[in-house]
Parts: structure tokens; C-alpha cells; sequence
């Protein structure tokens, strides 16, 4: 599809430095999160509810296209897409004039322009021992000097004083960035709100407890924050004016979208109300008496809402009952992978040998996803193919899953490799040694009903599997230390490149994203290789020789890509499912 | 009684301790790291030390310790792990919802379960008996969740006579509006075994011999019931709601969650989730501290409901 196809520009700012409401404070939207957020400091935090709060309070210097699909990076807070120099190592990008923040006590009731000096220092933030970041990650090893700053302090305080070549305000709107190596991927990380704006002398004021008191360049700010049940955002009123003009008109879509939005200002909505209700009943009738204007149908309520085709889960439609009152139905395919990584660190199912592989692929092969998707997903999901999703940059659609669901095969196989059955009914290993694989879970009902699946799929191949139960963070823990048999893991994308998908099984990333503790030389050359390669067929083609690297070694068992299913009510305007912003308030009107 | 106060006062300090040994104990061996929820997804082993020295986690287990008995000793228990904030705002904020509900749940079933239980222990054995009997006996064989669930779905959803859920910053609205739901369900959980209990008591009382001596006086059976029974009865029911005072401080989980209410008990699972040991810390000492003052109140009451009552 043409690029001139879509959005050319979805938002068209036609004038900064104006002061106006653009919203309309007496229109209210009622949202919910099915988790409890942690604050609003965007180097803080890195849960998804927070962010979804802090996609709307501050401004990365980049931003996505709203209607655009696949996800496409436009400018947010600068003029124009970076300015990157030949050899890639030079990123210079300039901030538009006339971007304020919102109003704080901080500022002494002067209004305090966004500049370039605020997106040094907060990416330096990030990299801040004491702020103790996990997006540390995004800045760490990236920027000439930072690295060096960061040793300096020693564990304490950075000096954000001392100048660094790689992250430098060349004037009051100039930034310019210096790579340690060129990083194609930079760029979607400069649209993720953990490396937005914020203003020194409003963190210096709120010291420790800089969570409670966010102040940024967004269309909201924060009115009250009830951690972990009740958020309300207001809208900015020095927030710049933005025009909603839509003018990809190509699918219905985008029409309606642009017939109910273009035109208006940029926020509509006055007031933000956002409820934690984590159970899912009162979420659902919260929605249906209409006091929620947005849901996420919850598990339970997708046979009560939707009509589903239990052949294809691309089938579905919301059921007459709903459509009649006028309640808006979207969906989307989320950007992520579960999956199921083996240890390859492991002394019993780890390790390149043709003996284990043969073993992990046995495993994979006696995993019936397609039942998992039916009885557990309620068909709200696809099996993975291959490393990378759908809607990712460098997703391949022809990529098929290797070893499919093949119990027979599987036995054929280990019986051949020399995993014989003993007395007991069970296999042993190889060299006679008993074969139990330790299978680390959770204490859920839901993870009970997994590990349910997980047994039938052992018990088909006759080898032992023991259930290691513990909490979450335990669980972590273990799949860092790499003590650990086998495990379940899901990848939501931060980013819509194929680069956040296909470092999990990065060698380097052992202890950190790789949980399969997966070192494979041919995978990590072709790792290496891609990271010189800008978006586009070359790198795609190193991506699919990793994919089918990857899937002969069988470091992961693939799992599922869930649908996520929208309800909107109708008075609600101009909303549809984006692949990276969590939430689409800033996007939308009410109309009652 | 002062120098029987003070005594038991004193008794508070060990007691406390103990309980700071346990929970701290407790808390390292089966608590679970937190720096590894706080990591998030891109976890590196800088991004975990630096997590563990801001918690303090970095330090030795007796140092730990010591902290936390500063702690203990100024009721200041710092910020939470998890959200940064003051645990002092955290408990502020949510303790007063949760007594709200838990609060008005004790005042009503006492004011219905304490004149019921009277009443079918007077008509011991006789249709009214037998009647709430099997209802408090039907009614406690349902599962909590069934009450909670079945009551949001059709007395709100479906007959619209309450809000599904919801909280607001008004006291009154919240009395009026969102807490006679969830109060209902909470009855209708602890009326059955509330009735039962208190009729056991009040039964045990009939039967002893001032109680026969009395009508055999010829006093009236008001006054029988009223200024004998009713008195001496009232000695265990006093204990029962004196001991669950305290943890009228961490709300009723399942209601608060279903309906809405930002309370304590939505706080304490989320903290245990998160291995947020200074809420965990904060909460189990002030029950603990409850616990203990409540627990002298009650004795202080007794004295004043039996005058026979010896405080030693």
C-alpha cells in the first residue's frame, strides 16, 4: 500500500503560542484500568497504566500518526523528523517555538517554555543511579558520553551540569544527539513517553515524590491521583492548538474517524475520570449502565457481547443486543507474543545438541495452541508464527511455525534420539537418568488451568513435568538467574519494530529481555548484522534467517498473539484502537 | 484500675516487638523481591542494584531491622515501594472508606443481629427458632462471592435500584448512595452466623439459675430478659465485636473490590502483590497496636457491664 494512501499529516498544528481551552470542561470521560498504575514520572515508571496516563500529560519529541496503519512516526514536539548525519551517529532535531508546559507552583505563575535544555536533562534523568529507572535501558549505551557521566557519579547523584557530547542543546530549540553507533531503532524510542519533557525546577521541587506531581507539555495534566483506584486528568490550558485534519479517507474507518474529529481542537474533553476496577463483573455492568464510556471486553463477556466464528477468530461481530443501543464495536490484533521459554542454560533441556533440540521440539510439537486459543482464549487470539508479530516492522505473513502440533511425531522423535520409556511409563534421558522437566508457574486459577493444558501435553510424550509454583517477582527472578526449566513469558511490543521483538533472543540481552538464556552464535551474528540496517527488505530478510535459526534450535515454545475487543459507547466520537498509545482520550470526543 | 492499665500498657512493648520480629522475619524469607517488579520488562543487573539501594535492601538484615523499629517508634514508615508515596497519606486516604463500610456493616448487624438472637433464643424451640434457624443456616451455606455478585448483577444492573459501584469525596453521598449495596450484601454474609452465635450466648444465660431464681421472684420477663439476661449475655458479644474492631481497619476485600470502594483492603492485597513491605509494615503494626488497645478496652468494659468483674 502507498504511503500517499495514508494519513499524509493526521495533525496539523496550524499555530503555537496561543493560550485557549480547546476542551470543553463539562464533558466527562469515564475510563477504567484493570490494574493499578505507580505514578507519573515517565522515568520512573514503565507499567502499562501509567503510561497510558503519561501518554497524555507528556510530550516525547516524536509521536504516531493516529490513523495510520502500520504504526507510523510523525513530529510531536519538533518541526520535522530527525535530521540524522551519514554516518548515522549525528540525530539533530529542532523543538517548535511556543510549547508551554502546564501551569505548576513551580514555575512561580511565569509560563515556562518547552527548549531543548529540557530534553537533555530528562533524557539524562533517565540514566540517573538515583532516579533508578527501568528505561535506563533507552539512554544506557546509546549517547556519547552519558555512559561516562553516569560512572562518575558513582552510584550518587548525576551532575546534569557537566556538558556531554552526545546529548547537547545547541541553542534554545536546537538538539543534538551524538550516537555511540548508529541505532536505527532510536527513533521509535524518542516516541515513548518514558523519554518525554519535564522540567528540572518542577523535580527538583517535588524531590522524592516527583510521581504525584507530573507537570508536562501534554493536552491533560493531573487534577487528583487516589493511588491505585481513581485518577482524574483535566485539560491543559496552555496546552498549543492542534487541529484534527484527518485526510486519509481510504477505509471506513479513517472516514468516520475524520468526519467526527476534523476540525476540532485538540483536546475535546474537559475532564478525564479514570476508575482502577480490577474484577471483572463490575467492570462490564459499570459499562453497560453506562458509567464507563470505554471497555476492554473482559474474558467472561466476550460470549455476551460478540458473536464469534469458533473456526476463525477473525470473525467476529458484536452481538444485536449492543448494536442496537448504539454501542461502537473496534478490535485489534495487540502487538506481542507469549511464548514459553526453555532454559538453554539448563542440564536437562538446555544446550544446542542434536539430542536436546530434538527434545524442546518434541515439546513444542505436543502443545495443542489451537485448543488453548479455544478453550482458554475463548478464540480471541492467533498462534504465533514467527518471532516477530503482525503490525511490527519486519513482520513476515508467510513465516509458519515449524514444528506444529504433532504428538506422534513427537514421540517418533524422541524415541529416536534415544529418549526411551522406562518401566515406570515415563521417558528417561539418553544416558538412563531420570527426565523431569521443572516447569516454573504462577499461583493464579488462571495459571492452574494453563499448567492443566501443560500436563496433557507431557503426559502425551510420557515425560515427567513438575510445577514449580511461585509469585510473579519470584518467577522473574529465577528466568533472569536462569534457574529455571521452562516457564511461560509474553512480550508486548514497546515499540512497532521488529528490533523489540527479535533482541529476546540476543545473547547480550541474557539476564535482561532473554529469558531463554538463548546464546547462539549463528542467531547473534545475524542480531549484530540487523542493528546496522535501517527498516526495509535487507533487514527483513536477516530477521526471517533468525526466525529460522530460532525455531531449528526451538528456544521458545510459540504461543499466542490476543485480540484486544473495544467498546465505545455511542456518544462516544472519533475512537479507534491504536497500535502504541494505550489510550486514545486525548483522540476523542463525547457527544451526548 | 490505673495501675492495672499502665501494666497492661507496659505488656504492649514486648508484644509489639514480637510482632515486628515476626512480620520482618516473615517478610525476608517468603516476602519476595520487590526490585524485581520495579525493574519492569528490561531488567539489568545495574537497574536492580541501583533499585535494591533505594529500598535499602542493600543493607545488612540487622540494620533492616533497625530501621524498621525507628520506624515502629515514630509511626513514620516512609513511602511505599510501589507508588513512592507517603504510606501515612496511603493509610489516611484509604482507612476512611473502609471504616465507612465495615463501621456502618458492625452498627447494623449488631442493631439486627443482637435483637434477633434474643428473640429466637426467648422463643427457643418454637416455629420463630426454628424458622431463622434454617435461614441463618441456608444463608450461610452461600458463598460470599455468590451475595456480592448476584447482588451487584440484579439489584443494581438489572432492577437499577443502586449504582453498580462507584465513590465519592462527600461522607453523606457515599452513607446514602454507595455503601447501602455493599452494606446489604456484608449483612447478608454475616447475619446468619452473627444470629447463631449471639443466640448461643443469650440461650446459655436463660438457662443458668438467677435466671430461673428471678422468675420464680416473679419478676416480669422483661425485666428478666432485659436487666439479667441481656447484661451477663452481653459479656462474649462484647468481646466478638471488640476483637474485630481492629480489623475493621482493613476493610472487606471482596466488597471494596466489587464495588468500587478505594478501601484498605484493596490496599493490603495489592501491597502483598507487590512485596511492598513498608504498607505491609505500616498495616500489621497498627493492627497489632489496635489489637492490643482494644483488647484493654474490652476488659475496661466488662468492669463497667459486671461490676463483679475483677481487674487483676
Amino acid at each position: 500500500m502507498s504511503m500517499k494512501r495514508h494519513v499524509a499529516v493526521a495533525l496539523l498544528a496550524i499555530g503555537v503560542g496561543s493560550t485557549l481551552h480547546a476542551a470543553d470542561m463539562n464533558k466527562v470521560l469515564h475510563d477504567s484500568f484493570i490494574a493499578p498504575e505507580t505514578g507519573f514520572d515517565p522515568a520512573k515508571v514503565s507499567d502499562v497504566y501509567s503510561s497510558s496516563v503519561n501518554e497524555n500529560l507528556f510530550d516525547p519529541l516524536l509521536t504516531y500518526d493516529y490513523l495510520a496503519r502500520p504504526a507510523k512516526l510523525i513530529p510531536n514536539t519538533v518541526t520535522a523528523m530527525p535530521d540524522i548525519s551519514a554516518d548515522g551517529k549525528t540525530v539533530t532535531m529542532r523543538i517548535k517555538p511556543g510549547i508551554y508546559f502546564a501551569p505548576d507552583p513551580a514555575f512561580k505563575g511565569k509560563k515556562r517554555e518547552l527548549t531543548a535544555a529540557d530534553y537533555v536533562y530528562s533524557f539524562k534523568r533517565v540514566a540517573d543511579p538515583l532516579v533508578g529507572s527501568p528505561s535506563s535501558y533507552l539512554v544506557r549505551g546509546k549517547f556519547v558520553g552519558l555512559d561516562e557521566l553516569v560512572a562518575k557519579a558513582k552510584g550518587g547523584r548525576l551532575d546534569y551540569d557537566t556538558p556531554i557530547e552526545g546529548l547537547k542543546a545547541l541553542d534554545r530549540y536546537t538538539l543534538q544527539m551524538k550516537l555511540v553507533e548508529p541505532t536505527p531503532g532510536l527513533k521509535y524510542m524518542l516516541a515513548m513517553p518514558h523519554l518525554s519533557a519535564v522540567a528540572r525546577e518542577v523535580i527538583e521541587a517535588y524531590g522524592t515524590n516527583t510521581n504525584a506531581h507530573p507537570v508536562g507539555t501534554g493536552p491533560y495534566m493531573l487534577a487528583q491521583w487516589k493511588p491505585g483506584t481513581h485518577i482524574s486528568l483535566v485539560a491543559n490550558p496552555n496546552f498549543r492548538k492542534v487541529v484534527f485534519n484527518y485526510t486519509d479517507n481510504t477505509t471506513p474507518v479513517a472516514h468516520r474517524v475524520a468526519s467526527e474529529m476534523n476540525g476540532k481542537l485538540m483536546p475535546q474533553i474537559g475532564r478525564i475520570e479514570i476508575s482502577v476496577i480490577q474484577e471483572e463483573q463490575p467492570r462490564w455492568l459499570a459499562f453497560r449502565s453506562g458509567q464507563l464510556d470505554l471497555v476492554t471486553v473482559p474474558q467472561p463477556a466476550v460470549r455476551r457481547a460478540l458473536i464469534l466464528d469458533p473456526k476463525n477468530p477473525w470473525r467476529v461481530a458484536l452481538k444485536p443486543e449492543l448494536k442496537n443501543k448504539g454501542v461502537q464495536f473496534s478490535r485489534y490484533l495487540e502487538s506481542e507474543v507469549t511464548f514459553y521459554p526453555f532454559n538453554m542454560k539448563h542440564p536437562v533441556i538446555g544446550g544446542l545438541s542434536k539430542e536436546r533440540i530434538a527434545l524442546r521440539r518434541a515439546i513444542a510439537m505436543s502443545f495443542n495452541t489451537r485448543e488453548t486459543i479455544s478453550d482458554i482464549r475463548r478464540n480471541q487470539a492467533v498462534q504465533v508464527q514467527s518471532l516477530i508479530p503482525a503490525n511490527v516492522a519486519g513482520h513476515n505473513p508467510g513465516m509458519r511455525v515449524r514444528h506444529p502440533y504433532d504428538p506422534a511425531l513427537a514421540n517418533a522423535l524422541l524415541d529416536r534420539v534415544g529418549y526411551r520409556i522406562g518401566a515406570d511409563g515415563y521417558r528417561t534421558q539418553p544416558d538412563g537418568k531420570p527426565l523431569v522437566i521443572d516447569f516454573v508457574t504462577g499461583p493464579t486459577a488462571i495459571d492452574k488451568q494453563w499448567n492443566e493444558y501443560w500436563q496433557k501435553a507431557f503426559d502425551l510424550i510420557k515425560i515427567r513435568v513438575n510445577f514449580r509454583v511461585m509469585q510473579w517477582n519470584e518467577q522473574q527472578k529465577v528466568i533472569r538467574e536462569c534457574s529455571y526449566g521452562m516457564a511461560g513469558g509474553a512480550w508486548l511490543a514497546d515499540y512497532p519494530d521488529g528490533d523489540n521483538f527479535v533482541m529476546l533472543l540476543y545473547g547480550k540481552n541474557v539476564g535482561d529481555s532473554n529469558y531463554a538464556c538463548y546464546q547462539s552464535p549463528r542467531y547473534d551474528k545475524l542480531y549484530e548484522a540487523s542493528q546496522r540496517l535501517p527498516d526495509g527488505p535487507e533487514r527483513d530478510k536477516l530477521f526471517d534467517q533468525m526466525d529460522l535459526v530460532a525455531s531449528g534450535e526451538t528456544p521458545w515454545v510459540y504461543g499466542d498473539t490476543r485480540f484486544k475487543n473495544y467498546l465505545s459507547q455511542r456518544w462516544v466520537r472519533g475512537f479507534v484502537p491504536h497500535p502504541v498509545f494505550n489510550v486514545a482520550w486525548r483522540f476523542i470526543d463525547i457527544q451526548k | 484500675m490505673s495501675a492495672y492499665i499502665i501494666r497492661r500498657l507496659l505488656q504492649m512493648i514486648p508484644t509489639l516487638l514480637g510482632v515486628m520480629l515476626l512480620v520482618f522475619t516473615l517478610f525476608t524469607l517468603v516476602g519476595g523481591d520487590p526490585s524485581y517488579i520495579l525493574a519492569g520488562k528490561h531488567l539489568t543487573a545495574d537497574v536492580l542494584a541501583n533499585i535494591r539501594a533505594q529500598l535499602g535492601l542493600d543493607k545488612s538484615l540487622p540494620e533492616q531491622f533497625m530501621i524498621f523499629v525507628r520506624q515502629v517508634l515514630t509511626l513514620d514508615f516512609g513511602t511505599s515501594w510501589a507508588t513512592q508515596q507517603p504510606v501515612s497519606d496511603i493509610i489516611t486516604s484509604r482507612i476512611g472508606p473502609s471504616l465507612t463500610l465495615t463501621g456502618s456493616l458492625l452498627v447494623v448487624d449488631l442493631l439486627v443481629a443482637i435483637p434477633l438472637a434474643a428473640t429466637v433464643a426467648y422463643f427457643r424451640g418454637g416455629l420463630t427458632d426454628r424458622i431463622v434457624t434454617i435461614a441463618c443456616t441456608v444463608a450461610m451455606s452461600i458463598s460470599a462471592l455468590v451475595y456480592i455478585i448476584a447482588g451487584q448483577y440484579f439489584l443494581a444492573y438489572k432492577l437499577e435500584l443502586f449504582p453498580v459501584r462507584g465513590w465519592s469525596d462527600s461522607f453523606l453521598v457515599n452513607l446514602l448512595v454507595y455503601v447501602p449495596l455493599p452494606l446489604l450484601m456484608g449483612l447478608m454474609v454475616s447475619l446468619g452466623p452473627d444470629i447463631r452465635f449471639y443466640r448461643s450466648f443469650f440461650l446459655e444465660e436463660m438457662n443458668h439459675d438467677y435466671v430461673r431464681t428471678a422468675r420464680a421472684k416473679g419478676l416480669s420477663e422483661r425485666k428478666v430478659m432485659l436487666k439479667h439476661v441481656l447484661r451477663n449475655a452481653m459479656i462474649p458479644v462484647v468481646t466478638t465485636v471488640m476483637m474485630s474492631l481492629p480489623f475493621m481497619m482493613i476493610g472487606a476485600l471482596v466488597l471494596e473490590n466489587f464495588y468500587g470502594i478505594p478501601g484498605m483492603g484493596n490496599e493490603v492485597v495489592l501491597a502483598v502483590n507487590k512485596s511492598d513491605f513498608p504498607v505491609i509494615k505500616a498495616v500489621t503494626i497498627y493492627i497489632a497496636i489496635a489489637t492490643m488497645v482494644f483488647n484493654l478496652l474490652a476488659d475496661l468494659v466488662y468492669k463497667l457491664i459486671d461490676p463483679r468483674v475483677q481487674l487483676k
